[in-house]
């Protein structure tokens, strides 16, 4: 056993973890309960002290803290970590009570995983039991697989317990961690959350997963986007998977329906669009003319005549609106006071766990 | 270098000094290099030895507190005899007083929202940890990147307890000492009444109130009831503050500029249990719609038909429109500005505009 620094004083039982073991402990001088990882350095190098300093920077609410490392003498480092008192998403399995029980649940799981790709860094173990509850609902991600490189296929040790949450590339025999191995894992770990199991052909070594998709049939109402982007984290093809961000933010936008709401100033009259006046039309007579709605998930621009540029583009029926931007009736080919331009702002909804 | 240290002293077998980044009231602050896990971090330590157990106090109440509009408390040292320090994230960037309020006086609503908005989620996180700032004013707010608001984050959590008790003193010593205490001269025009009538027993609503005295400042140009000894009587009365007329007299802004002093309004309630709470004002601000542009700066170089002119900065002339200017100040011709561009067809256009000082010179 390696001597810690004394301030950390051993609190708990020790666990033993796929790859190594944790100490609960007490902080004595910041008066906090830890969780103390000890790793074996086997890069001896470069790449876990950068995957660290990115992890030791971020600040994420969906992603357990780590507080600050010691190193021992024989490569060995322990990472102090932030200790979550509550079940992890494995123990405390129930059916969601709700489609938006369940949105909010993968929504936070999506921004955590979102959040560590932010600063670089693969969590490469995403499951079930790597997730908690804290005290107040929050969900948080824990267990890194700092800096391995090694797949199930290469280390049998580290793959136990809980098979199906690996992504099929990584049973080659030279398998390489890319982001998508972690949207895999979640792909897996939202079809766990909705079902409470994974079919066989998840689970199998390698896995296969069906062309079919998997979450049209949870029977959980789920919008066709949401359900599209689920399936798509389970592409076997690493490349045929969305960016975590695409799936995170696809599902704020299905948590936030008929929330969002964009302030339209036209000739120093403000509108709103919102969910209770859903339409606009902005029109300069023989220039131009647009109408924008909003359908409780976005704006779009449903009909355009005439000279109508947002941000300076072209604009045509169909299109989302990019976020905040400038609508411009007339083209540059006319004179400042034959052309107008509206301002379009948009609100930024909190998602309330 | 002021205070105890100079560059190269190592503290706690692990933190190296690099180089002095100013002192507060009540402590010293320096840049340090942290051996171990190779990295800059803000170092701390109280001017007042006396202040040694309230200063471990404030580090293991800020350590609880986890959210990226808070500047985070990573570790806390016991040094040689009295000497003491608290270590936190380093920010390269400016209080909100240094980097925004002294050239400008105001923000652009848009700015304003997002400073709001984001200083709301940060102290909401702590109220939800159990901790209170106490002392939240411009100067314990950091901002990176200048006017573009890269990074908010309220700082200075580690002395709300130090704070706390020298506001404290300050409040009950009365005017005079109200006037003479460093801490309590910067905090006073954001001070809540409670703090300044019953200082020993302030919570959560304090810190809702000081969050809605600095966004008025943000938003208008100046703290609602002044500073200096006439604000005592006026925060004690706490009449609701008139807004100046540039917020109402210009219908691009009307909306926005409202929409958040109907927030600002309802933090400066005099009675503390009617002032929304951190989580509320989080859920305000989400409806707000804003822009989260990066700013840039220019010299307005023509007018025409005192209608529109025309921005120099780096880069292709800037097209504004009058309109487009929010707060006190006019745009004229030699002004400095700063603003936000979209492509506008042919020009870039800008919108906002605000009127700022221009830049310091290098001396």
């Amino acid at each position: 056993m390696r001597t810690l620094p004394a301030r950390y004083v051993p609190s708990g039982p020790t666990a033993r973890g796929g790859m190594s073991s944790i100490v609960f402990c007490e902080d004595s001088i910041l008066e906090r309960r830890v969780a103390v990882k000890f790793l074996q350095d086997a890069t001896h190098g470069r790449r876990m002290d950068d995957e660290l300093a990115a992890l030791l920077k971020m600040r994420s609410k969906h992603v357990v803290q780590i507080y600050d490392i010691c190193r021992f003498p024989d490569d060995c480092i322990g990472i102090i970590q932030e200790f979550v008192d509550g079940p992890d998403l494995l123990e405390s399995f129930a059916p969601p009570t709700s489609t938006n029980a369940y949105y909010k649940q993968l929504w936070q799981i999506a921004a955590g995983i979102t959040d560590i790709h932010a600063v670089d860094v693969i969590h490469r173990d995403i499951k079930p039991n790597n997730m908690k509850i804290d005290p107040e609902g929050v969900i948080k991600i824990f267990d890194f697989g700092l800096a391995r490189d090694t797949g199930p296929a290469a280390a049998t040790v580290g793959f136990v317990g809980t098979p199906g949450f690996a992504a099929p590339e990584l049973y080659a025999t030279t398998a390489t961690f890319t982001p998508a191995v972690d949207v895999y894992a979640f792909g897996s770990t939202a079809l766990f959350l909705a079902t409470g199991t994974l079919p066989p052909e998840l689970a199998a070594f390698p896995p296969r997963p069906s062309p079919a998709g998997y979450f049209g049939a949870i029977g959980l109402g789920l919008g066709a986007e949401v359900i599209q982007l689920l399936d798509a984290c389970l592409a076997p093809v690493p490349a045929a998977r969305p960016p975590m961000s695409a799936v995170r933010d696809a599902l704020a936008r299905h948590l936030l329906f008929n929330m969002h709401q964009a302030l339209v100033v036209f000739r120093g009259q403000p509108s709103y669009l919102n969910s209770t006046n859903r339409n606009i039309a902005l029109d300069l007579p023989t220039v131009g003319r647009v109408e924008i709605s909003y359908d409780g998930l976005m704006f779009r621009v449903t009909a355009v005549t005439g000279e109508v540029f947002i941000n300076n583009s072209i604009v045509s029926a169909g299109q989302s609106l990019p976020g905040c931007c400038v609508v411009a009736l007339g083209s540059q080919a006319r004179r400042n006071n034959e052309r107008a331009f509206i301002t379009f702002d948009l609100s930024h909804p909190e998602i309330v766990l | 270098m002021s205070g105890p240290h100079k560059p190269g002293d190592l503290i706690g077998d692990r933190y190296e000094i690099r180089a002095d980044v100013g002192e507060g009231g009540m402590q010293f602050v320096y840049a340090a290099y942290d051996r171990l896990i190779g990295r800059m971090v803000a170092l701390k330590t109280p001017k007042n030895r006396s202040a040694t157990k309230r200063f471990k106090r404030s580090a293991v109440v800020a350590a609880k507190v986890n959210h990226p509009n808070i500047a985070k408390t990573l570790d806390y040292v016991r040094g040689e005899g009295e000497s003491r320090y608290l270590i936190e994230e380093l920010i390269e960037g400016q209080d909100l007083q240094d980097a925004l309020l002294r050239r400008s006086g105001c923000l652009d609503p848009f700015s304003t929202a997002k400073v709001f908005h984001y200083l709301a989620r940060g102290v909401a996180a702590a109220h939800h940890a159990g901790v209170v700032h106490r002392d939240l004013k411009p100067t314990n707010v950091m901002v990176v990147g200048g006017y573009s608001l890269t990074e908010i984050k309220v700082t200075d959590f580690g002395i709300a307890k130090m704070a706390d008790e020298e506001l404290a003193e300050a409040a009950e010593g009365g005017t005079s000492t109200m006037t003479t205490s460093q801490t309590a001269v910067g905090a006073l025009p954001y001070m809540a009444p409670e703090a300044i009538e019953t200082p020993r027993a302030v919570g959560p609503p304090a810190d809702i109130w000081s969050i809605g005295a600095m966004m008025f400042h943000l938003l208008t140009g100046a703290p609602p009831f002044g500073s200096g000894l006439a604000a005592v009587r006026k925060i004690l009365e706490a009449t609701p503050p008139p807004m100046p007329s540039f917020l109402t007299s210009n219908p691009q802004f009307v909306p926005l500029a409202r929409e958040i002093a109907d927030i600002v309004l309802l933090c400066l309630q005099k009675d503390p249990s009617l002032r929304p709470t951190a989580d509320d004002i989080v859920e305000r601000c989400g409806r707000l719609c804003y822009s989260l542009d990066q700013r840039a700066e220019g010299t307005v170089h023509r007018i025409d038909y005192g209608a529109y002119g025309f921005i120099s900065c780096d880069g292709p002339d800037v097209f504004f429109h009058t309109s487009s200017v929010y707060g006190p100040r006019a745009a004229q011709v030699g002004a400095s500005v700063v603003f936000a561009s979209y492509l506008g067809g042919g020009a870039y256009r800008a919108h906002p505009v605000v009127v700022v000082d221009p830049p310091p010179t290098a001396a």
